[in-house]
């Protein structure tokens, strides 16, 4: 079928084109936010391995067509054929089995980095599940029964401690285990935690770009997060899940600090309650300033509630 | 237009071998490469049971929502009320229905054999089996102690009774057109894929009720 | 001289006169067919006008061009006209004029109901459309309205901008399942003799794959559209979380149609790149079995892959595991077919006219967001970008990139056959390079944005994001502007153009078989197939042209 030179021609393209997708590969980590968690390394690992394929197939599918296009042009009156050949059925067997292989490689690759991200999923849809109960109630109901922890197949990894996410339109609020309440997520670094997260109307979405996590959190279901925060700083929670119409203003100020930053933080802020400065609502009271108005209907946004009290009752 | 016997077949699965073996009723949805002349009920019924099969899924959409919610709730119905009863009216109006079928399909045998008085007779029955289902039906609504309303069992039932019911009186008015034609001279000389096509749609709103039958009464919370 | 496509006769230059037959009822598939193009171009323009907007909005940070429920009220409508009135039914429109043709036939198998299909959308468009002027305004909850924030609509309104919008849908769903039953029966059906399955052009496989997944996966949308109609108006509670319902539900149902709807615009897409890649580089189509295979393949498969869409709800680890599998499968078909094309101009003789330059630019970029598919589908790194540009820039590579460039390619190569007229070569060309720059800059910057945590339906961004918006708000301006000589072209030369010859790209295909434009009845005899598809070899096609040679 090919002269030598010919797999010659080929076996160099395919070596260029290996290093030059490897170098783009291992530019991908640019293209990223910064890592600042332990699950962040193995997403941005994964990301850079499909850029790294992706570019392979890219450049070389595009540059052979390129290559048609500069070299086997023809003149315009010649509507001669090209070729006779119709097709070539090792050549169709080598290019569905190589990509099949490709994508159980891939397949695999990513299924292993699924493994070690600790998202808890809910249980199985045709699960019966208990939508009232608290998280606490669910999981010891677990752990009492053997036989029912192979239905839930997400079992949480066990973490330091719980923090309580509550979104509605439009604002986040966090309520920390000392029962205090505020509208900033402060996260101990180098500790995992788990967070208990809450939707009061709509689906909201959890989600910090630096954290590679996110969540779509439905109303009145239990669902967690379990992350470590590995890098001090401090980063944006936005809602993921489209909720409305000041959708684009939620969003909260995330802490990651040192447990001794953490633990100040925390006694300074459970004496001085302040008010909430919520987005949604000054916009909303406030005219709009922009050039068109529709002035169509929109769900009111509640008043900000008085962060960092302590609360006593368990309710949001 | 050309007559012509079928050509050959190309296919790496032969598919025209396989299709001359099935049993001939099937072979009539299973047309050749080409085309042949003479199945002139051909592509009308072809196209209508496909019309039913995508009819189907929107059922089984409305079912797998009813299971799903089912399933994953534990007070199914809401302090007080009952539910849907097996009662001696749904029974018999399910019997009704069920019946129907065997009505309807010596109808359509007896148009094929040109049995025109035959055929009008049986046919008025299945109309009027189809008509006490749809009155049965709404009586059953009236005297029930929950409205649309009422929870997720509200919800859940009405809507899949009430667009069965909206089938069942698709079914009746197709039925009485193809009646009142029937009386235009020469009307079925030629094709009956109307008939055809109404008889297979009752088999389908038959089908579909035992389905739901099964899931809405038989099933207790 | 180089070669003509068309005979310049001066009197052949009568301007076109038989325009009203498209305003009428008719059950001819090509008025039919033409009706359905030109009424999806309109509304094209619409959602283009729409988008013109949003990124006009989104060259700066703040909100200050347009209020936010509007700004949520355009982005559903953009994304709701561009799938249901602009791809979806422009490609049942191509298929109707051309599926027909190319088995042999000369109608579809149900002609009364091709028309009654076509003649429901522009009424539901148009319902869609007013919702603009109610008081309240549009759906706003994005096209895929999910619950509950798409049921927050003021208590007390029947008639809100959620409740046409859902209407409107479900209307354009009886269309597109009449069409589907149609296209389905004529192809099983109507083709001429000889014309064996594995002799049907590309296309028509296609079409054949697109329409199946119309018929199993579309009433799961419209059942899903009934229940939240009825959860919105009637008092239900499907999918209120608060009285027991569960909107996950509503997303299972509402996927289980619109993944496989993607392929519904994109297998056609491939099929029109298919036909046109061997016409101009003289070559049949390689690995034709394969390719044919393939599209039913693709079909088959993206049935089963829609929870990829939802792998940041709450669906389990297990369900996330299985459908990344599913969906990454689906790319070993498709790659099939782009190797198929890229094998296909190798060793070729190239002819760069406008539709092949718009075919295989489509064909390139395909490449493109069909890698960042693959990427997407990978469970965790899905965690990340879901709901960003990211997503957005990669299913506008292929809406826009790949399924709209190869509707243009289509229109360029069929144009001559639909209307008898010849278009304006040099135009063409200026349209494509108006269009592939701008749409590479556009949708290419918004990967990154994506990637450092831009997210999707946001009228005010965090500043650091400006940088990429600009450039694509810039970019998407100009091809907004790249509309314009494409519609000059195709209005000038359909009304002054010159004469085109039966085939004037000398294809093969039974389409070029009969003049241009072709006869009431299609053809003067059927035509009985004897040979492959494909058949560049035949000395009828392998021509050297000189310059006074007519076909």
């Amino acid at each position: 079928m090919f002269r030598f030179l010919e797999y010659l021609l080929i076996a160099g393209y395919i070596a260029v084109l290996l290093v030059i997708s490897h170098w783009i590969g291992q530019q991908a980590y640019s293209w990223m936010p910064l890592q600042a968690t332990a699950e962040a390394k193995k997403v941005d690992d994964l990301f850079s391995f499909l850029v790294s394929i992706g570019a392979f197939i890219l450049l070389g599918l595009v540059g052979m067509m390129l290559y048609s296009v500069l070299f086997f042009r023809a003149s315009k009156e010649d509507y001669s054929e090209g070729h006779p050949s119709r097709g070539d059925v090792r050549l169709e067997i080598l290019w569905t089995a190589t990509p099949t292989l490709l994508v159980l490689w891939i397949a695999f690759q990513s299924f292993n980095i699924y493994q070690q991200l600790n998202i808890l999923g809910l249980g199985q849809i045709v699960h019966l599940h208990l939508p009232l109960e608290s998280h606490s109630v669910a999981l010891a109901s677990l752990g009492a029964s053997p036989a029912n922890a192979a239905i839930v197949s997400d079992v949480p990894k066990p973490a330091s401690e719980t923090i309580d996410v509550f979104a509605k339109q439009w604002e986040w609020s966090f309520r920390y285990p000392n029962n205090l309440t505020s509208n900033e997520l402060h996260l101990k670094v180098n500790r995992n935690i788990r967070l208990n997260l809450h939707a009061q109307d709509v689906i909201h979405g959890f989600y910090v770009p630096e954290f590679r996590l996110k969540q779509d959190i439905i109303p009145k279901r239990d669902i967690d997060i379990v992350l470590t925060p590995t890098r001090t700083g401090k980063y944006k929670l936005k809602d993921s899940q489209f909720s409305g119409t000041y959708f684009a203003l939620m969003e909260a100020d995330v802490y990651v600090e040192s447990v001794e930053a953490y633990n100040q933080w925390l006694t300074q802020t459970a004496s001085e309650p302040t008010a909430i400065k919520n987005q949604a609502v000054a916009e909303n009271i406030q005219v709009a300033k922009t050039l068109f108005k529709s002035g169509w209907y929109t769900v009111a946004p509640d008043q900000p509630a008085v962060a960092n009290e302590r609360k006593v009752s368990n309710d949001t | 237009m050309e007559h012509r016997p079928i050509h050959l077949d190309e296919s790496p699965i032969r598919f025209e071998e396989w299709r001359r073996r099935l049993p001939n009723w099937l072979q009539r949805f299973l047309p050749s490469g080409g085309g042949s002349h003479e199945d002139h009920h051909g592509k009308g019924m072809f196209g209508f049971t496909v019309f039913l099969l995508s009819e189907s899924i929107i059922f089984l959409s409305f079912i797998f929502t009813y299971v799903v919610l089912r399933l994953n709730t534990t007070n199914w119905l809401p302090p007080g009320i009952s539910g849907p009863e097996l009662s001696t009216l749904v029974i018999i109006n399910t019997v009704v229905l069920l019946s129907s079928s065997f009505v309807i399909q010596p109808a359509e045998n007896a148009l094929k054999r040109n049995q025109l008085s035959k055929f009008r007779w049986l046919w008025l029955i299945t109309i009027a089996m189809g008509i006490y289902f749809l009155i049965g039906l709404l009586i059953e609504w009236k005297n029930l102690d929950f409205k649309l309303t009422t929870g997720l069992v509200g919800s859940t039932f009405y809507l899949l009774t009430g667009f069965h019911g909206l089938h069942v009186l698709a079914g009746v008015v197709l039925q009485i057109i193809m009646l009142i034609r029937s009386f235009i001279p020469g009307n079925y000389n030629q094709t009956h894929f109307g008939t055809s096509a109404t008889t297979l749609f009752w088999h389908f709103v038959d089908v579909v009720w035992v389905f739901l039958f099964s899931l809405l009464y038989l099933w207790r919370a | 001289m180089t070669h003509e496509f068309s005979e310049a006769i001066a009197e052949d230059r009568e301007p076109l006169d038989n325009w009203r037959q498209y305003f009428r009822f008719s059950t001819d598939h090509k008025v039919i067919g033409v009706q359905y193009m030109v009424m999806t171009f309109i509304f094209f323009l619409i959602g283009g006008l729409l988008a013109m907007i949003i990124r006009a909005e989104l060259l700066t940070p703040e909100s200050n061009l347009v209020d936010r429920p509007l700004y949520n009220g355009l982005f559903t409508m953009h994304g709701t006209i561009m799938i249901f009135l602009w791809i979806i039914p422009f490609n049942a429109g191509l298929s109707n004029y051309l599926v027909p043709l190319m088995i042999g036939a000369r109608d579809m198998a149900f002609p009364l109901l091709n028309a009654i299909s076509f003649w429901i959308l522009p009424p539901a468009g148009i319902l869609l459309i007013s919702s603009f002027l109610l008081p309240n305004g549009t759906a706003q909850a994005g096209w895929w309205s999910y619950p509950p924030v798409s049921l927050q609509f003021p208590p007390g309104q029947l008639i809100n901008g959620e409740f046409i919008w859902i209407v409107s849908l479900i209307l354009i769903g009886i269309s597109s399942i009449m069409g589907a039953v149609n296209f389905v029966t004529t192809i099983f059906w109507m083709r001429s003799p000889g014309m064996t399955f594995f002799r049907m052009p590309v296309f028509v496989w296609s079409v054949f794959s697109a329409q199946l997944l119309q018929l199993i996966n579309l009433p799961a949308l419209t059942g899903a559209l009934i229940l939240l109609l009825f959860d919105l108006a009637f008092g239900t509670q499907f999918f209120k979380p608060e009285e027991g319902g569960d909107p996950i539900i509503y997303q299972h149902l509402f996927w289980f149609y619109s993944h496989p709807a993607v392929y519904i615009m994109a297998l056609p897409a491939f099929g029109i790149i298919a036909e046109i890649l061997p016409a101009f580089s003289r070559n049949p189509l390689f690995g034709y079995r394969s390719v044919a295979i393939a599209s039913l393949g693709i079909a088959v498969v993206s049935i089963f892959v829609w929870v990829h869409h939802m792998f940041t709800s709450a669906t389990p680890g297990w369900m996330r595991m299985t459908f990344m599998f599913t969906s990454m499968l689906v790319s070993i078909p498709t790659g099939v077919k782009a190797f198929a094309w890229t094998a296909t101009i190798w060793k070729s003789k190239l002819h760069l006219e406008t539709p092949m330059l718009f075919a295989m630019g489509a064909a390139a970029m395909f490449i493109f967001g069909g890698v960042t598919g693959v990427m997407l589908a990978a469970t965790p790194f899905d965690i990340h970008v879901n709901n960003t540009y990211f997503v957005v820039g990669h299913f506008h590579y292929i809406v826009f990139n790949t399924i709209t460039m190869a509707i243009f390619a289509a229109i360029y190569f069929w144009f001559p056959k639909i209307t008898g007229r010849m278009y304006a070569e040099g135009w063409g060309k200026l349209h494509f390079w108006l269009t592939f720059i701008p749409a590479n800059i556009t949708f290419f910057s918004m990967h990154p944005l994506g990637l450092q945590g831009m997210l999707r339906r946001v009228s005010s961004y965090d500043p650091r994001y400006q940088g990429w918006n600009v450039i694509a708000s810039l970019a998407a301006f100009l091809l907004g502007v790249s509309t314009l000589p494409f519609i000059a072209n195709i209005v000038g030369s359909w009304l002054y153009g010159p004469r085109a010859v039966d085939n004037p790209w000398h294809a093969t295909g039974l389409e070029w078989t009969t003049s241009s434009p072709p006869p009431r009845d299609n053809f003067a005899e059927i035509p009985i197939v004897t040979r492959p598809p494909y058949d560049y070899g035949d000395p009828k096609y392998s021509v050297i042209k000189n310059s006074n040679n007519g076909e």
